[in-house]
């Protein structure tokens, strides 16, 4: 009875949520699948970000911190796989640690599938690290004896009979630390990493806004904002990836809550207004 | 004091020497073993009095050691001419303490899987209410964990990686747990729509403020923001040039994602930089709290 009394701003105002979650779904979906793609504008930390892989050498060693489970896998596997794109491409060595247990297979699975797609070798070019259960402890570890604190890869082969760590004694004979993460792990890292080791950093969006008073403070080099940032990465190294996949439905995703919370406010004023001329 | 520098030159006092290493690990390790299993009863029948006193002495003395081996003079050669200057004498120890972290940082995970297990099992023993969940949980559990143990054996060529079991893994981890953990948190996505469209109202003047920064941020971010601005409204893309006018310098700035950049850089990064001095001073206060264990909890 009381439902056929509201005016067309109250219906609006208490629209049921689940109109919103389909309207969302049928949103993700189509942009999802259109065939558009809209270049991005490269954001200066992700161009730093960029300039700072750039100026690897070939063979040069490159430390992954990948600290991210399924759930942030929309936003973390695009930057992961961008960043090892780009480190074979300038042909850089790099080793993988995680401290998420989820992370340690995923992140491994997803390496062993984007080298052998271009031929990096595992043990001569890249390893896998495994889990460890505290990175601060495990950073001071490698900070004094890396073979001593990670002593096997996931393979089980000990870390001073890798031809890709061959002569490295600590964390401070690695050229670069990339922290692909969900979690507020980077300040671990730049507290207790060799100060001649620049850092680099991948978190999910949610996240990004924390580390620009690293970016600003030069303790990070460089950061790609989730999968937006990764879009933007792929953008540079001209490559489709999930990122630039991803970026359409995220784009009008963002464009629909932006419609909705006018549509929302909206309907407040009118209704207020309403309410008001009735007295 | 000749021995003492000798001893600490070899660094035999924190680790095994290379001989008997095995003999000596497995002595240590059994002989850990007994005293805690030994400690355990001890501590029982104590008063709470007297097992605060302990807990109180050894969270003491952990903090001092890593505060010591931190803060103690680098230059340990004034009294140890011979020693590696770059060390004290607490260096050395610093490796096996790590480890020791390492294994109890291990040892919770032990003991949280014991715990959900234990808590289920005695849900579907005892028939307690929706015990058939707990149920799915144990049987998930145990063949997940039976599977990734063959998995990881397999990896480290311990065990043959034959085709059923890279393909039964493969169906539990690639796809089903790591599809339903991103279905589960990509549900937050549409959560965020309804509470974003219900809550965010001009009730305010600051209100209305952080709403159309909001809106400024979210759009000036993603790539349509840069659509709009530089194809859209054709606005100018990179820095002004140098000596530019005025007009010429705000058309330079005022694309969506340059104000986006601006708000990020400028608003946001300050903020967030006092929040972080915040919290570093709070945490600070807090690990002295619990070092001296001033903190409610500890018995």
């Amino acid at each position: 009875m009381q439902a056929r009394t509201q005016t067309l701003w109250q219906r609006i105002l208490g629209i049921d949520r689940r109109w919103l979650y389909l309207i969302l779904f049928v949103n993700i979906v189509t942009f999802l699948v259109a065939p558009i793609r809209m270049p991005a504008s490269v954001s200066p930390p992700v161009q730093k970000f960029h300039d700072e892989i750039e100026k690897l050498q070939p063979g040069d060693l490159v430390m992954i911190s990948s600290n991210w489970s399924a759930s942030t896998l929309a936003e973390n596997q695009p930057q992961l796989e961008a960043v090892i794109t780009h480190l074979m491409r300038k042909q850089a060595r790099f080793t993988i640690i995680s401290i998420e247990a989820q992370s340690r297979d995923i992140s491994y699975r997803l390496a062993e599938r984007v080298t052998k797609e271009k031929g990096y070798q595992y043990g001569e070019q890249w390893a896998h690290f495994g889990f460890v259960p505290n990175l601060t402890v495990a950073i001071k570890g490698m900070v004094t004896d890396l073979p001593g604190t990670i002593k096997q890869d996931v393979r089980g082969t000990e870390v001073s009979k890798l031809p890709v760590v061959q002569g490295v004694k600590s964390l401070s004979d690695y050229k670069m630390i990339i922290d692909v993460t969900p979690s507020g792990t980077v300040p671990i890292w730049i507290s207790y990493s060799p100060k001649n080791v620049s850092i680099l950093y991948c978190p999910t969006s949610v996240m990004a806004a924390e580390a620009y008073t690293y970016l600003d403070s030069g303790q990070i080099k460089g950061m790609i904002t989730g999968a937006k940032g990764a879009q933007e990465y792929e953008q540079l190294l001209t490559v489709v990836g999930l990122g630039t996949r991803f970026m359409n439905a995220i784009s009008f995703s963002h464009v629909l809550i932006i419609v909705f919370i006018l549509l929302g406010n909206f309907a407040m004023f009118m209704n207020r207004l309403q309410q008001r001329r009735e007295g | 004091m000749h021995m003492l520098t000798n001893l600490m030159a070899q660094q035999t006092i924190w680790q095994l020497p290379e001989g008997s290493r095995v003999l000596l690990a497995t002595l240590i390790v059994l002989g850990a073993f007994v005293l805690i299993l030994g400690l355990v009863p001890v501590l029982q029948t104590l008063p709470p009095r007297g097992r605060r006193a302990i807990i109180v002495t050894v969270t003491f003395l952990a903090g001092l050691f890593f505060a010591a081996e931190f803060f103690l003079p680098v230059d340990w050669t004034a009294i140890f001419p011979k020693d590696d200057p770059k060390r004290n004498f607490l260096t050395p120890a610093i490796q096996p303490a790590q480890n020791v972290l390492q294994i109890i940082g291990a040892l919770a995970l032990g003991l949280g899987t014991f715990g959900l297990v234990r808590l289920h099992l005695r849900n579907a023993v005892q028939r307690r209410a929706q015990w058939g969940y707990s149920i799915v949980l144990l049987v998930s559990f145990v063949v997940m964990a039976t599977l990734s143990i063959l998995n990881t054996l397999a990896e480290k060529e311990i065990v043959e990686r034959g085709p059923v079991l890279k393909r039964a893994f493969s169906i539990l981890f690639d796809y089903t747990l790591v599809q339903l953990d991103a279905a589960m948190f990509s549900l937050i996505a549409f959560y965020i729509f309804s509470a974003a469209y219900r809550a965010f109202r001009i009730r305010s003047i600051e209100a209305s403020i952080l709403m159309f920064t909001a809106m400024l941020v979210m759009i000036g971010v993603v790539p349509l923001g840069a659509f709009i601005s530089y194809t859209l409204l054709g606005l100018p893309e990179g820095a002004s040039p140098e000596g530019a006018n005025f007009l010429t310098q705000l058309e330079h700035s005022i694309g969506l994602p340059k104000i986006a950049d601006w708000v990020l850089t400028q608003l946001n990064a300050p903020a967030q930089r006092a929040i972080e001095f915040g919290v570093g001073i709070g945490g600070l206060a807090m690990a002295i709290r619990l070092w001296l264990s001033l903190e409610r909890g500890v018995t």
